[in-house]
């Protein structure tokens, strides 16, 4: 992978992780859409797909109410996309990387939390700052402070994305010569825990009554349907 | 009163997607609100008065940065009154302290809860696919109700002021949020039966084995809801494959 690439995919990592909180919010931040956007950038869109995929579930019921920080699912999925990328052979869709990719991105990723507090707080010292300059007359100082925050967020979502890429690099060079042949013949059930732990979270979360009472009728009858046909 | 032209409110509006770029944790979206209302606080006020405005907008404001745009639009059309010397019922603080908290209550369990998963869940059967028109349905399904309540809220905040909250209120959107929850537990239904059988016959099993899926999934489940993280589960389901592929399998 060129530096170029590197570079384009650093921006993906900052411009979808603005669109979390501070800016649009249009969702291009969801793994289904960062994950194929980075992949795009480093030429192999349905890896990132791949990536979404598997990590869309998983935290998409954690909503990010007052000052509550959902973990960073959108540079687990730019990440372990860099990652895969970064390892794979051209063309290739292996989905034993991709999980092993995955794997690495995640745990890292729990930085981004820590990187997102991070930002926030140095909002709190932008708002006393332009409460300071409200009070001297100084008003035009507000709208710069408020944009200036745009750029805490932006740079907590690089640092992220660094962090993923950078360790995440090094780890899979090391642990991966070995570990990967242990996930070759679980891949495709593994492939399938993703989803049911998701569905399992969302299920745990969502405020609707007898949800586990549709939810089954939902499966059951979609499975026989498929069964029969 | 001092008519706002409309390229004002535009900007305004336009705004409004920014509305959280200096989110924190003491005072949340303040500065963000003085960001939205800039253009038309300056239009409406000079020297002194200008210094009030901005005082009475920096305390305290945390709401669902969607659910912002009718609070936002009224709270215009507030100021709007207030520069010309009307003095209604509500006061613009009291207004903002009053519908930020069952608005945000509401923007959570309608587009967190329920437009979005909803949206995740359509997109997926594209993304098993394998097909790259899943970003696309998921942004498309979400985006449409979401920019649709950005743009109608804000208009109709300006149009009405305080009575936009009859609106909200005659269009039931909580009740709405639980049909269309309902609704996404409907297709995740759906979802999950497709990957499973999916994978079962991928592996040469008959797809009545993923029926085995359901009582996996209630197992998550009581996980979950009894405080196991999903990395947690996820770590446990996947060390047990590896193990049982290793011991009994080879």
């Amino acid at each position: 992978m060129d530096f170029l690439g590197c570079l384009f995919v650093a921006g993906v990592a900052v411009v979808c992780g603005l669109d979390r909180t501070a800016a649009l919010q249009l969702m291009i931040s969801r793994p289904i859409v960062a994950g194929p956007l980075a992949g795009f950038v480093l030429g192999a869109p349905l890896v990132g797909l791949q990536v979404g995929l598997l990590t869309e579930l998983l935290w998409l019921c954690r909503i990010p109410v007052g000052a509550s920080i959902p973990p960073d699912d959108t540079q687990v999925a730019v990440g372990a996309t860099f990652l895969a990328v970064s390892v794979l052979p051209p063309d290739s869709l292996q989905i034993s990387v991709i999980i092993f990719c995955l794997l690495i991105a995640m745990p890292l990723a729990k930085c981004g939390q820590l990187f997102d507090r991070m930002a926030r707080r140095a909002n709190d010292t932008l708002s006393r700052r332009a409460g300071r300059s409200v009070q001297s007359g100084n008003l035009g100082a507000v709208d710069r402070m408020h944009l200036v925050g745009l750029g805490h967020f932006a740079l907590a979502s690089l640092l992220t994305f660094i962090v993923v890429a950078s360790a995440g690099s090094v780890l899979c060079a090391i642990l991966m010569p070995s570990l990967i042949i242990l996930l070759e013949q679980p891949a495709p059930w593994m492939q399938l825990v993703f989803p049911l732990v998701g569905a399992a979270m969302i299920l745990a979360s969502i405020n609707v009554s007898r949800v586990m009472t549709l939810f089954s009728a939902s499966f059951a009858s979609a499975l026989l349907m498929l069964w029969l046909l | 009163m001092q008519s706002l032209s409309r390229l004002l409110l535009i900007r305004s509006f336009l705004r409004l997607f920014l509305l959280q770029a200096s989110w924190n944790f003491e005072r949340m979206q303040n500065l963000g609100v003085l960001y939205v209302l800039e253009p038309v606080l300056r239009a409406l006020y000079r020297d002194d008065a200008l210094q009030e405005a901005y005082h009475r907008h920096m305390g305290y404001f945390n709401t669902h940065p969607f659910m912002a745009s009718p609070i936002l639009g009224a709270t215009i059309a507030l100021e709007q009154r207030r520069a010309a010397g009307q003095v209604g019922t509500f006061g613009v603080d009291d207004f903002k302290s009053m519908t930020m908290a069952p608005y945000a209550a509401i923007g959570d369990a309608l587009f967190w809860g329920g437009v979005r998963p909803l949206a995740v869940c359509v997109s997926l059967f594209f993304a098993v696919k394998g097909s790259l028109l899943a970003p696309v349905v998921f942004l498309l399904g979400f985006n449409l109700p979401h920019l649709w309540m950005r743009l109608m809220g804000f208009m109709r905040g300006y149009l009405l002021g305080v009575s936009v909250v009859e609106i909200i209120q005659r269009h039931r959107l909580p009740d709405l949020a639980v049909r269309i929850k309902e609704g996404m537990v409907v297709v995740l239904g759906g979802l999950i039966a497709y990957l499973t059988v999916a994978t079962c016959r991928g592996a040469g099993f008959s797809a009545g084995w993923g029926a085995a899926a359901l009582p996996l999934i209630c197992l998550f489940v009581l996980f979950a809801r009894k405080g196991a993280s999903a990395l947690l589960l996820l770590g446990l389901s996947l060390a047990f494959l590896v193990t049982f592929f290793q011991v009994v399998i080879w």
